[in-house]
Order: C-alpha cells, then structure tokens, then sequence
C-alpha cells in the first residue's frame, strides 16, 4: 500500500513516498532508509503522494531524524494537510524539518 | 282375536324390517332393491292377512289392506305399490281356492289401491317420509271407506247384498286395518325415539287449515246425516206404512169379499124361502143365522125372527139406516161386521134384499157362523202374500190365535211370536214396532169381519234405504273430507307457505346481515304488498345504518384521534436511556396503550398496558386506568401498591367488567435498577447488549379492575448499559395470518435478536413490516402496541456497523478499509475519515500487540452513526487480558527529538482525534468506545 521511489544524488537522497505509512508499511520504509541512507548526509522525503500516516509512521520518522542528525540533515517536502495535523498534533511539525 | 295375528305379525315385520335397514349391512344396498324387497314382503304378508280372515255375519273380514298401506307410508312409495299389487292379485286368483267371489273384484282393487294411495301421499304429503300414527290410521280409514265404495260400486245390481257385507264388515275392518298401521307406525317411532304426540306450538298453518276444515266437515257431517236420517226414516215409514197396509187392505177385501158373497147368498136363499114360508124363526134355524127381518117401504121392521125389532125404525140408528139404498133403488146391500144400531155392544153382519112386493128383507150372522163359512177363504188369503222381502201377513182370530199366515205361526197366538195388540189403543194401518222372534220388526193392523190382519216386516228390511244412504254417505263424506284435507293442505302450501318460506328465507339472510337481499314474492296481491313492504323497511334501514355507521365512524375516529393525543410522543433519547413506543391501532378505537414518565432526576416508569375489549368502552377505560396509573405512580408509591390501589379504584362501579392487562416498570438510571410488576400483561422482552434476548418471565398478577383485593408482587433486576427492554401487547405475538398461525414469541425473539443493534424506531417500523409480512392478506385484528426502552446505549439513534477482526497487523488493511468504507457511506469528509482511521489504527494496532501477550484474539469493532446529528462512535472491544490504555498519561510532544519517545504516542493521536474516548471492563471485555462528531 505504499510505494517507495528512491532518487541518489550524490549525498542527497531523494525519497518519494506514495500511499500510506502505517503500522504495516512502516517496517518497509525504515528498512529502505537503513540501506539506502548508509553515508548520505541528506535525505529528502518527499510526501507529496502521501496521504496517511499513523504513530508507526511517525516512530520511523523520529528514528531517522534521530539518525540524519547524526549524519547530516533530514527534511520533509509537499506535506499534504492530513499528515500535517498528524505532525502538528504529535508536536513532530516542532522536530521535523518540514519544507 | 284371529285378526291379532295378522295385525301383530305385521308389526313385528315392520319392526324387523326397520331394525334391519338402521343395523345391518342391508342399508347399503341401492334404493329400489330395498325397496321391491320390502314390496314383496309386505304382499306376502297382504297374502298371509287374506287366509287369516274372521266370518263375521257372513263376511269374511281380514286386514290385508294394512300390509300395502304400511309398506308404502313406512318404507317408500315403490314398497307400497309392489306390496299393493301382490295383495290385490293374490286375492283376485284366491278364489281358486275358496275365497269368496262376491267382493272379488272390490277387495282386489282396494288393495292395489290401498298401495298406490299409501305410496301418493306419503310422496306428495309427508315429503317422503313417515308419517305421525294418527296420520296413519286417517289414511287406513280412507282405504277402508274406498274398499267399502269399491263393494257398493261392483254390485249395483245387488245393493242389498252389498249393503249386507258392508254392515257386517265396517267396523271390524276399519278397527282392524287402521290398528294394525298405527301399531305399526307407533313401534317404528318409538325405535327411532320421536315423540307421539305434537309439540305445543309447533303447528303448521296447513295443520290449522285442516283442524278447523275437520272440525267444520264433522259438524256438516252430523248435520246433514241427521237431516238424511229424518228423512229417510219419515219416507222409510211412509214407504213401509204404504206396504203394509196395501196388502193389509188386500187381505181385508178377500176376507169381506167372501163374508159378503157367503151372506148375500144366504140373503138370497132366506127371500126365496120367505116366499112359501113366512115363519122367520124357522127360517133363520134353517140357515143357521141369528136373525131375519122384514122391512116395509117405510123403512120399519114389520116382522122379525127376533119379536123385539118389530116396529124399530131402521132410520133411527146409523148403522141400519145404511139400507136405506134398498128403498131407493138398490137391489141387493151387504153390510160389513159392526156394531148394530140396536144394541151398542153387539157385533153382527147383515145384508138386504129387496122383496118384490116392497120393502126388504135382512138377514144377519154372527162371527162365528161366518167364521166357518169362510174358514177356507181365510187361510188361502195369506196364501202367496208377503211384504216386501222378508215380511209376512198373518190372520188372527178375535182372540188373537194365528188362524192364517204364510209361515209357520199358524196356530200360536200373537204373543207367542212377540206381536202385542191392542185393539183399544192402537189404531189400524199404523207402522208399529215389535220384535218378532227376537228381531226388530215393524207391523201393522187392520180388522175385518172380525178377523185381525197383520202384516210385518223386518225393521232392517224397511229402514234399508234409510241405513244404506246413511253409510254411503258417510263414506262418502270421509272420502270428500279426505280429498278436501289434501287439498287443502296442497293449496295452502302453494299459496301460502311456499311463499311464507321464500320470504323468510331471504328475511333470514337479511337478518344475517346482507341487506342487499330484497324480497320478490308476487305470486298474489298480499305477497306482493308485504315484498314490498319488506324491501322498502330493509331500503330505509340500511339507509339509516349507512348514516349511523358514517357518524359513528366519524366519532370513532374522534375518540381514537383523542386516545393517541394522550399517549406521549415526545421520545427522550439521550445518554441515560432512550425510549421509543408506538400504538398501531386496528380498526376502530382499542384500549392498548402505553405510557412513561420520570418520576424524578434518576427514576423513569414505563408501562404497556391492554384493556379488553374495543371500541368506546374500552378506550373510556384505557383513559381512566392510565390517568390512575399515573397518578398513583408520582405519589412516589412502588410499582406493586401502584397495581393494588389502581386495582381498586378500577373495580370501583366497573358495571361492565372491563378489566386491564399492564406491565409497568421502574428503572432507576443510576443504577440500571428495574423494578416492576405484571397485572396479566404479555412478559416482556429484555434483550442483553452482549447476549440474547430473554423474556421477562416472573409469574404474573391477576388483572387490573377483574377482582377486588388482589395482591401484585414486586420484580427486580438490574439492566446493564446497552440492554434494551421491549413490552408489547398480545397484537404482536397474536397476529395471525391466513393460516390461523400466530406470530408468536419465538419469531418475536428471533427478530429482536436479529436486529438488536437496530436504532429503536427504525426496529418499531421494521418489526411492524415483519408482521404484516407474517400476516399477509388477514386483517388487524387487534390494536399493536410496542415500547423500545434502551438503557444507557450511547449508540441511540444510529445504525451500527460491526465487524470482527483477528487481533493481528495483518488485519489493519481489513479494520481501515471497514472504517473507510463506513464512515464514506456515511458522508464523512475524507479528511476527517483519514484523521479517524489513523485513531482506529492506533487502538487497533494496540489492541493487537498487547492485548491478548503472545496468543490470538479477536478484535471487535462497531461502528454506529447516528443520521441526524453526524456523529460516529466508534466501540473496539476485546476479550484479552484487560487493560485501560487511557490510564497512561499523554506524552510530553514538547521534548526535542533526542528526547522524544514514541510510547504512548498512538493513544495520544486517538485521544486528541477523536472527540471523546472512553473505556469500560465488562463481561470479560476490553471495551473501547470512541465518538466523533464531523
């Protein structure tokens, strides 16, 4: 239920997620960020396409906010209005880079 | 007494023929089998009757008429002819061996006659059926009388005869023949259990007709036999008188014609005699008579045997002044035997001759000279005389000893025979009665020459005419009476009751009801008035029950928009409970009702209620019992004084017996405690939130208002939140559809289990399609009355969508896309459905981690919407181990990211989404419920 399209440049990695991020998808993202995220020092989720996002979505988030911090930067592109209220309401839209 | 045996064994023939067509296998065989079997018996048993007959008077008298008239009055027309006609032919061949020939003809015919008769009326009188007894031996009589006619009418030549027969024979045979029929008509009623005698009241106007016609053609009857009698008798005695004394003068006139020619020739003799000898006394010794005289032309006796009669005028006396026809011209004068002008008390007979010189000479003798000289004269004159048939004429001496007769009575006296005369007293050629040798007979008198005549003749002899009018009318009356009777009885039933029943056939099925029927009898003018009589009476009054029925209608409408006013519809529906009711009534006003109030913040009474009976009545009753019910209930009593004290006020003056069935209960909302009482009501239905429907079976009160002083006990129980209570009156579980099948409480419970999620007047609505659905084309029959009471169901007023979900991850995409799907069929904004689902996946995905460790569970998940407030609730339950996922405080979302925890993060989203969330432990069930309005 959602797609993942990973786009390298240089150090930057662009990901573009589609559909949900949820308890069950989750597990796929976090496991593509751990391998594509390995040395980049920038990572781009573009979240045009995404529509939903639960706390599962949420904790992966965090996890490579926590990460990127370490790394380099993280941020948050075309974030619709539904996964916004979500981000706001966790205090995530505090934390996050969101652009 | 040999007549008993024919009359008892036809009888016993009928009995065994009866017994044998009601008991045995013999009722089975076609009609007309039975019926030529029965013929045959009868005709043997009209044959056995002939050989058993009783001489009486030179009649053989039987009963074999009675055999025929049976069979065709008990058992059938055909039996009656076939048995008629055997009995008829056998006793037209019986003179083969010996029967008489004489009423051959007449009996044959009366007995096929008999048959035919017995075989008609019983057809065209009695509607084929048997006759009563009395009717029976009406109808012998009749045969007997037309087998008498029959005996008339074959020997005209001979009536004399026939009368004979006929006198002998009617009574023993009209006795015997209409006894043996009414025995036999009396044991066959008696077996088949009638009753004998007329039931009072029960009379036919035919019957009327025939009583009144009987009484009026007895009296006629009476009046003109004693018209015939006079009569007859009058000219019977005229007849006879002339008889008699037609030969009595016969007889007299031989007797003096011969005393007279003996004397004139003894006359004649004496004048020639007188001639050469003048001495009359030796004249007179001579010729032996008593006395000789000598008339001259002046009519004096000149000379005489006897010295004392010279010189008498024979002028002076009447008796000797006869012969003055001697002076006058006559030659010769006899005179008859009589008293003499001389001497009173003296008898002599005397005749004249006239003398050639003038005068006359006159000689008389006394009886007893002329007796022997014409003793042979009188014994020949009865000779070859007789009257009429049978009587005879005698002749008799001054003493009265027979002297001549053309029998054998010569020589005895008058007296010997039975013959009392006297000659003083009774007077000649009068019909006197006597008794000759013990037989009546008539007789009369006439003296001659001093010889008494008489002449007789038997008295039957003479009345004959008198006695034979007497019976051939009567018979003929009964005949006429007879055809009069059936007649009658025909013309009145054409005219009249035919009539009368086609009338009250259809005023019968205007009474029933339809009053369309109209009434068309116009056979005559009376008919035709009273047609239209009744049909104008039955037009006016189904116009004026067309106007009553409209304004009784119209105020039953009234009374019932009055009835449903009182019942309140302002259904409360909110957090504590919810209540919905409904009255559907059938057709014209009922009594059901319902009702429910607070008593006050916490306690809320709600009842349903029946009253018996419809229409006005029993909704006056209804208003009363609720208005009581009420105010008893806000006094602040408990539920079963509330019954007590209402029982009593409604016994109170109730005329009538109405009484009332009710249900009423208290539920305190706090505590979802219910107390309540039955007064004969329908046990409600109470079903659980988590389980099944149950009945409310506790043991009912007795009704209220049916019995003064009865004692109602109290129930409780404690309803959880979500339980749901349904009263309903006996129009749900009592409907009935074509079938005569109920809905009944099984297929009630059924549904409301079914549909128990159901938003209360959505399932009111729904169960009523249901039964109509049930009850098909049938009517309402009663009033339905129902009442939703939910307690404390926060999904009031939604529909519910519930799904159940393995408590696994795997299930999310099953448990969001339900949500998602729900929620846009409900008109929720898709972002407000998103915002939901990541609530729902947030408990859920909780739910499915913790709640049941390391083993598998179920989640459940219902969602209800209400339709007019748009708010969803949400309710997640599970059976795992229980856990108050709210109890764990919010996450502080203010922390840096470094020190940001997602725990509890998930709740957080729920909690904050939603708009409230709210957890409960109940039936080992972890249950969640969320609401949201949108």
């Amino acid at each position: 239920m959602m797609t993942v399209q990973i786009e390298k440049n240089s150090n930057t990695v662009t990901m573009r997620l589609e559909g949900r991020l949820d308890t069950t998808t989750a597990p796929a993202l976090e496991k593509a960020i751990n391998e594509e995220c390995k040395t980049s020092e920038e990572l781009v989720l573009d979240l045009k396409n995404l529509n939903y996002i639960s706390s599962a979505g949420l904790r992966v988030l965090l996890g490579t906010q926590k990460k990127m911090n370490k790394q380099g930067s993280m941020k948050l592109t075309n974030v619709c209005e539904v996964v916004m209220d979500v981000l706001e309401m966790t205090g995530f839209a505090d934390i996050l880079v969101i652009e | 007494m040999k007549l008993l045996i024919p009359i008892l064994l036809n009888t016993v023939l009928v009995i065994a023929v009866y017994l044998l067509d009601k008991h045995t296998s013999w009722k089975k065989l076609p009609y007309m089998v039975k019926q030529v079997i029965i013929g045959v018996l009868f005709g043997g048993m009209a044959a056995f009757a002939s050989g058993f007959g009783v001489e009486v008077l030179g009649t053989v008298i039987n009963v074999r008429d009675a055999a025929p008239i049976s069979a065709g009055l008990i058992f059938g027309a055909p039996a009656g002819i076939i048995s008629g006609l055997i009995g008829g032919v056998y006793r037209w061949f019986s003179v083969l061996w010996g029967a008489g020939t004489y009423t051959r003809l007449a009996c044959s015919l009366a007995a096929i006659t008999s048959g035919f008769l017995a075989a008609g009326l019983r057809k065209l009188m009695f509607d084929n059926k048997k006759p009563t007894w009395g009717y029976g031996i009406a109808i012998t009589v009749v045969c007997e009388v037309i087998h008498m006619l029959l005996i008339f009418l074959t020997n005209m030549q001979d009536t004399v005869t026939a009368f004979t027969f006929v006198k002998g024979c009617t009574l023993p045979m009209f006795c015997g023949n209409a006894g043996a029929v009414g025995l036999a008509i009396i044991a066959v009623s008696l077996l088949s259990h009638e009753r004998l005698t007329r039931i009072k009241g029960s009379e036919h106007i035919a019957q009327t007709f025939q009583r009144w016609l009987l009484i009026c053609i007895v009296m006629a009857y009476f009046v003109t036999n004693l018209f015939t009698l006079v009569l007859q008798q009058g000219m019977s005695q005229i007849e006879t008188n002339a008889v008699i004394t037609l030969s009595l003068e016969d007889v007299h006139k031989d007797i003096t014609d011969a005393s007279d020619k003996n004397l004139l020739e003894i006359a004649k003799k004496v004048k020639d005699e007188y001639k050469t000898n003048p001495d009359l006394d030796a004249i007179a010794r001579k010729y032996g008579i008593s006395e000789v005289n000598i008339i001259d032309e002046n009519f004096i006796i000149v000379a005489s045997s006897v010295a004392e009669y010279v010189g008498y005028d024979m002028a002076s006396g009447e008796q000797s002044a006869e012969f003055e026809v001697l002076l006058s011209g006559e030659t010769e004068f006899v005179q008859e035997y009589r008293q003499t002008s001389y001497d009173e008390g003296f008898l002599r007979k005397y005749c004249g001759v006239v003398l050639d010189e003038g005068g006359f000479i006159q000689v008389g003798y006394d009886s007893k000279q002329f007796h022997s000289d014409i003793g042979s004269n009188i014994v020949d004159a009865t000779k070859n005389r007789h009257i009429g048939k049978n009587g005879f004429i005698a002749i008799c001496d001054e003493k009265f000893n027979i002297v001549s007769d053309n029998e054998e009575y010569n020589g005895t006296s008058l007296a010997e025979i039975g013959i009392s005369l006297d000659l003083q007293n009774m007077s000649e050629k009068t019909v006197y009665q006597c008794e000759v040798l013990g037989k009546p007979y008539l007789f009369g008198f006439t003296v001659a020459e001093g010889f008494c005549i008489i002449g007789a003749m038997p008295t039957d002899e003479a009345m004959f005419m008198r006695d034979a009018s007497l019976y051939t009318s009567t018979f003929m009356q009964i005949l006429i009476f007879a055809t009069l009777f059936v007649f009658i009885y025909f013309l009145v039933k054409c005219v009249v009751i035919n009539n009368l029943q086609k009338v009250n056939s259809s005023l019968e099925k205007i009474t029933n009801g339809n009053l369309n029927v109209t009434v068309d009898v116009r056979s005559n003018a009376e008919f035709a008035s009273l047609s239209d009589d009744i049909n104008l009476t039955v037009k006016t009054l189904k116009q004026y029950i067309t106007e009553a029925a409209a304004r009784i209608d119209k105020e039953l409408e009234y009374a019932k928009q009055i009835q449903l006013s009182v019942l309140p519809t302002n259904f409360p529906k909110n957090e504590d409970y919810g209540i919905f009711a409904q009255m559907i009534a059938a057709k014209e006003v009922g009594g059901d009702f319902y009702d429910f109030y607070k008593l006050n913040d916490t306690i809320v009474a709600f009842l349903v209620a029946d009253v018996s009976g419809k229409g006005i009545p029993a909704a006056m009753f209804m208003m009363t019992a609720k208005t009581i019910l009420k105010d008893l209930a806000e006094s602040g009593m408990a539920v079963n004084d509330i019954f007590v004290k209402a029982n009593g006020k409604l016994c109170e003056n109730n005329e009538s017996g109405m009484f009332v069935t009710v249900w009423m209960g208290m539920l305190d909302l706090a505590t979802g405690n219910l107390k309540y009482a039955n007064a004969g009501h329908n046990p409600p239905l109470v079903i659980h939130k988590n389980g099944e429907g149950e009945y409310l079976r506790t043991r009912a009160g007795f009704v209220l208002g049916g019995m003064e002083g009865v004692r109602y006990r109290i129930n409780e129980m404690t309803l959880d939140p979500g339980d749901r209570i349904f009263l309903y009156t006996d129009g749900v579980t009592e409907a009935t559809n074509a079938e005569e099948e109920l809905y009944g409480e099984e297929r009630l419970i059924a549904f409301m289990n079914q549909n128990r999620t159901v938003e209360a007047k959505k399932l009111l609505v729904a169960l009523k399609a249901d039964i109509d659905e049930f009850v098909g084309e049938a009517p309402q029959f009663d009033d339905i009355t129902m009442l939703i009471l939910d307690y404390k169901k926060d999904d009031v007023g939604g529909n519910v969508c519930e799904r159940v979900f393995p408590a696994e991850d795997t299930a999310l995409r099953d448990v969001l896309g339900f949500v998602e799907e729900t929620l846009e069929s409900a008109g929720c904004p898709m972002k407000v459905t998103m915002a939901l689902c990541v609530a729902i996946e947030e408990v859920f995905v909780n739910v499915a981690h913790y709640a049941y460790g390391d083993g598998k569970g179920d989640v459940k998940l219902a969602i209800s919407l209400s339709e007019n407030d748009s708010t969803v609730i949400f309710r997640m339950s599970d059976k795992g181990t229980p856990f108050d996922p709210l109890k764990r405080p919010d996450p502080d979302i203010t922390l840096p990211v470094e020190e940001k925890e997602i725990g509890g993060l998930g709740i957080f989203i729920t909690k904050k989404t939603m708009d409230t969330v709210s957890y409960a432990y109940k039936n080992g069930e972890n249950i969640l419920t969320m609401t949201k309005k949108f």
